[in-house]
C-alpha cells in the first residue's frame, strides 16, 4: 500500500512556453484508483512520467508514503507504467514479455515461468505463453501489457489511457478487469485519460487538469453536481449557464429569479448552471419560466430540445416520448429543479 | 458546372483488361531495359568472362582447356591463404569496431540537445570524403614520420619517431582498419540513428519502469530493436571492405597483401599465365561479397516482417 503525494510539482520543458505541469498538489490515496483527467496537452502524461521516474520534475516533490523518491531511479521506484500503445517487446514471446521485469530482477527461471502462468490466468489469456505480440489483438496486447506490469507487484500502477484504444464492448471488459485486479491486489493506481466518461466509470477520485494546473480533485459525481467552475462544468457536458446575481439562496437572472440552495460561492455575481438532464419541460410551479421551443432532436434513448428563454437559449435532455408532446415553436413552461441548480462563481474570477 | 462522375475503385479495376495490364508490364520492362543492359553486359559479362578465365579458358593467349589449376594453385599457396586471412581480418575487425562505435555515437546523438544539428552535420561529414583522402589523412597522422609520431616524440612518450609503433603498412593492417573505421562509423551510425529515432524511447521507458537499469534496458530492449539495422549496415560495410582495393594498396603491408591487391598485381603481372589465378582470386572475392549480400537480404527481410 503506497500513498503518493505530489507537492508543488512543476515541469517546464521550454522556458518560453508555460509550464507543462504547474504547481501540482495532489494526495493520491493508497490502494485507490485515481484518474488524471484533462484535454490533450494538459500535462497529465507528463505528471505520470514524473511519478514513474521517466521525467525529472523542474521543481516540487513526489513522495511515496512520505518519503521523497526523486533521487530513486525508475527501476527502483516500483512505479510501473503501462503505455497507451502497449509497447510489448516485438521480438519476445508473450511469456518473455510478461517475465521481463522478473528477469531484470534476476529471479529464478522456474519461478518466472510459474508466475507468468499465474498472470496469464489473471488476465484471462491462459496458454498464450509462446505467441508473439503481433499475433494478438489490441485488447489482448493490452492485457499482456497489464500482466507484464502486475507481475513485478508494483507499489504504484500507472496506466496511460487504458481504455481509449479499445472498442466499446472491450472497454467494458477491460474496465471490469482493471477494477477487479485493482481491488484484489489493492494497488495504488493512477490512470491518465482525456475522456471524462472513462474517468467517471473507472476512478474513485478524479483530478482534473487544465493547462498543467489542477482544477478540481474530487469524487466522480461531484464533477456533475458541484463543478467548481464553468470550464469544469463544460468539460463534463454541462451546457446551460445563465449569468446573474446570487444572494440569500436565490439567483436573479435576466430571465427571472430562481431558488438555488446549492452553490460554490457565498454571494455576488455568479452563474446559474443546470445540466440539460435536469431541465424539465411542460411542468410549472416553483422555479419555472415560460420558453419557446426552437428545435429538437430525437436520439432514441433520449430527446434533446433547444428552448429560448428570452434572449437565452437552454438545452434540455428529456424522455424520448416528449417529442410527441411538443412541437417547435410551442410555448412551454420550463422548470429548473432548485436542488439541481448549482451556482458557480463568475467565469472571469476562475483561475 | 457539371462535375465528372466519380469513378469507383472496383469499376476502374474491372475495366482494366488483361491486355492493358500486359501493356503496362511491357512499358515497365522497356523502361528498365537500359539499366538491365548495363548490368548484364558490364557486370554479368565481366563476371562470366572472369569466371571462364579463372577456369583457364583464355583463347587469346592460347589457353583453351577448362581446369581448376588456378584454384588449386591459389588454395595451396600459403601466400594466398595468408592474404585471405588478412583480408578477412581487415573486413571483420573494421566492421566490428565501426559498428560498436557507430551504435555508441547514435545513442549519444539521439537525445535532443543544444547544437545537435551542428554535431550531426560534423558526424556525417566524412560520408562525403573519398576513401583515398582518408587514406592520405591516415598516412599523415599515423605513419612513422606522421603527426602523431612526432607529437609523441615531442611529448617525450617515445625517444624518436622511429620508436613509434608501425601503424601504416604494418602486418596487422592497423592503418587500413583505422581508415575504414573512420569512414564507416557515420555510415552505420546514420542508419542506426534513423532506426533509433523511429523506434523512439518508449520501449526503453517501459523497460526502465519494469525494473531494468540503464544497461539492462539497452542490452535487452534497445539493442535487439536496432540489431537488424546494425547487421544490415555492417554486412554492406563488410562486403565493401573485403573487396576494396585502394586503401589496402596505399596503407597495406608488402606481405601479406590484401586479396584485392594480390589479385590486381597478379592480373597486371607480365606473366600472362598468372591471369587465371588473378581471376580465381577475384572470384573468391565475388563469392564472399555475394554471400554477404545474401545474408543482408535475409536479415533485412526478417526486419521488414517484424
Amino acid at each position: 500500500m503506497t500513498q503518493v503525494t505530489l507537492s508543488g510539482l512543476t515541469k517546464i520543458f521550454d522556458e518560453k512556453s508555460p509550464p507543462a505541469v504547474d504547481q501540482l498538489n495532489l494526495e493520491i490515496e493508497s490502494g485507490k484508483l485515481t484518474a488524471l483527467l484533462g484535454p490533450s496537452g494538459c500535462g497529465k502524461t507528463t505528471t505520470m512520467k514524473m511519478i514513474a521516474g521517466l521525467l525529472r520534475p523542474t521543481s516540487g516533490d513526489i513522495t511515496f508514503n512520505g518519503e521523497s523518491i526523486l533521487s530513486i531511479p525508475p527501476e527502483d521506484r516500483g512505479a510501473v507504467m503501462v503505455f497507451q500503445n502497449y509497447l510489448l517487446f516485438p521480438y519476445m514471446t508473450i511469456a518473455e514479455n510478461i517475465g521481463f521485469g522478473l528477469k531484470m530482477r534476476k529471479v529464478d527461471r522456474k519461478e518466472i515461468r510459474t508466475r507468468v502462468t499465474d498472470m496469464l490466468d489473471l488476465v484471462q489469456l491462459p496458454g498464450f505463453e509462446d505467441r508473439k505480440p503481433r499475433q494478438l489483438s489490441g485488447g489482448q496486447q493490452q492485457r499482456i501489457a497489464l500482466a507484464r506490469a502486475l507481475i513485478v507487484q508494483p507499489n504504484v500502477l500507472l496506466l496511460d489511457e487504458p481504455l481509449s484504444n479499445l472498442d466499446a464492448h472491450l472497454r467494458d471488459e477491460m474496465r471490469e478487469l482493471i477494477r477487479r485486479i485493482q481491488t484484489e491486489m489493492a494497488i495504488t493506481t493512477v490512470f491518465v485519460t482525456h475522456d471524462q466518461e472513462e474517468a467517471v466509470v473507472l476512478a474513485d477520485r478524479i483530478a482534473l487538469l487544465f493547462d498543467g494546473r489542477l482544477q478540481q480533485f474530487d469524487v466522480p459525481d461531484a464533477f456533475f453536481e458541484s463543478p467548481q467552475s464553468v470550464e469544469i462544468a463544460k468539460f463534463f457536458g454541462g451546457t446551460n449557464f445563465i449569468p446573474g446575481h446570487y444572494e440569500g439562496g436565490e439567483i436573479t437572472t435576466a430571465i427571472g429569479r430562481f431558488r438555488a440552495p446549492r452553490s460554490a460561492v457565498d454571494g455576488g455575481d455568479a452563474v446559474l448552471s443546470i445540466r440539460p438532464e435536469a431541465v424539465t419541460l411542460g411542468s410549472d410551479g416553483g422555479n419555472s419560466v415560460m420558453g419557446r421551443i426552437r428545435s429538437h432532436v430525437y436520439v432514441g434513448r433520449y430527446a434533446r430540445f433547444r428552448v429560448a428563454l428570452g434572449d437565452i437559449e437552454v438545452e434540455a435532455i428529456t424522455d424520448p416520448a416528449q417529442v410527441k408532446l411538443f412541437n417547435d415553436g410551442d410555448e412551454v413552461p420550463v422548470r429548473f429543479d432548485s436542488n439541481k441548480i448549482w451556482v458557480i462563481g463568475p467565469a472571469s474570477s476562475q483561475p | 458546372m457539371k462535375w465528372p462522375e466519380p469513378v469507383s475503385r472496383t469499376r476502374r479495376l474491372s475495366r482494366t483488361s488483361l491486355s492493358e495490364k500486359a501493356a503496362q508490364r511491357l512499358t515497365i520492362a522497356l523502361l528498365l531495359t537500359p539499366a538491365i543492359l548495363v548490368i548484364l553486359l558490364l557486370f554479368m559479362g565481366g563476371l562470366i568472362t572472369g569466371f571462364l578465365r579463372s577456369l583457364g579458358y583464355f583463347p587469346l593467349i592460347g589457353l583453351n582447356d577448362f581446369n581448376f589449376a588456378a584454384y588449386t594453385t591459389i588454395f595451396t599457396d600459403n601466400g594466398f591463404i595468408r592474404s585471405f586471412i588478412l583480408t578477412f581480418h581487415i573486413a571483420f575487425t573494421s566492421t566490428l569496431i565501426a559498428s560498436i562505435l557507430a551504435v555508441a555515437s547514435a545513442m549519444l546523438l539521439r537525445p535532443a540537445f543544444r547544437g545537435k544539428r551542428f554535431v550531426q552535420f560534423i558526424f556525417s561529414l566524412n560520408l562525403t570524403i573519398p576513401h583515398l583522402v582518408g587514406a592520405v589523412g591516415v598516412l599523415y597522422l599515423f605513419s612513422g614520420s606522421g603527426l602523431v609520431s612526432r607529437l609523441a616524440t615531442g611529448a617525450g612518450l617515445i625517444d624518436s619517431p622511429a620508436g613509434f609503433p608501425a601503424m601504416v603498412n604494418d602486418p596487422w593492417a592497423i592503418g587500413i582498419i583505422i581508415q575504414y573505421v573512420w569512414k564507416e562509423i557515420p555510415f552505420i551510425g546514420v542508419i542506426v540513428l534513423a532506426i533509433l529515432l523511429s523506434v523512439g524511447e518508449d520501449y526503453e521507458s517501459v523497460a526502465r519502469s519494469l525494473g531494468a537499469n540503464r544497461w539492462q534496458a539497452f542490452r535487452n530492449v534497445t539493442l535487439p530493436l536496432i540489431m537488424p539495422g546494425v547487421v544490415s549496415a555492417s554486412v554492406i560495410v563488410f562486403a565493401f571492405t573485403f573487396g576494396a582495393f585502394e586503401i589496402p594498396w596505399l596503407l597495406g603491408s608488402t606481405f601479406p597483401k590484401a586479396l584485392p591487391v594480390l589479385a590486381f598485381e597478379s592480373y597486371t603481372d607480365v606473366d600472362l599465365a598468372a591471369r587465371p589465378q588473378a581471376m580465381a582470386m577475384a572470384m573468391v572475392i565475388a563469392v564472399m561479397s555475394s554471400l554477404m549480400i545474401l545474408a543482408y537480404m535475409k536479415v533485412s527481410r526478417r526486419y521488414v516482417r517484424s
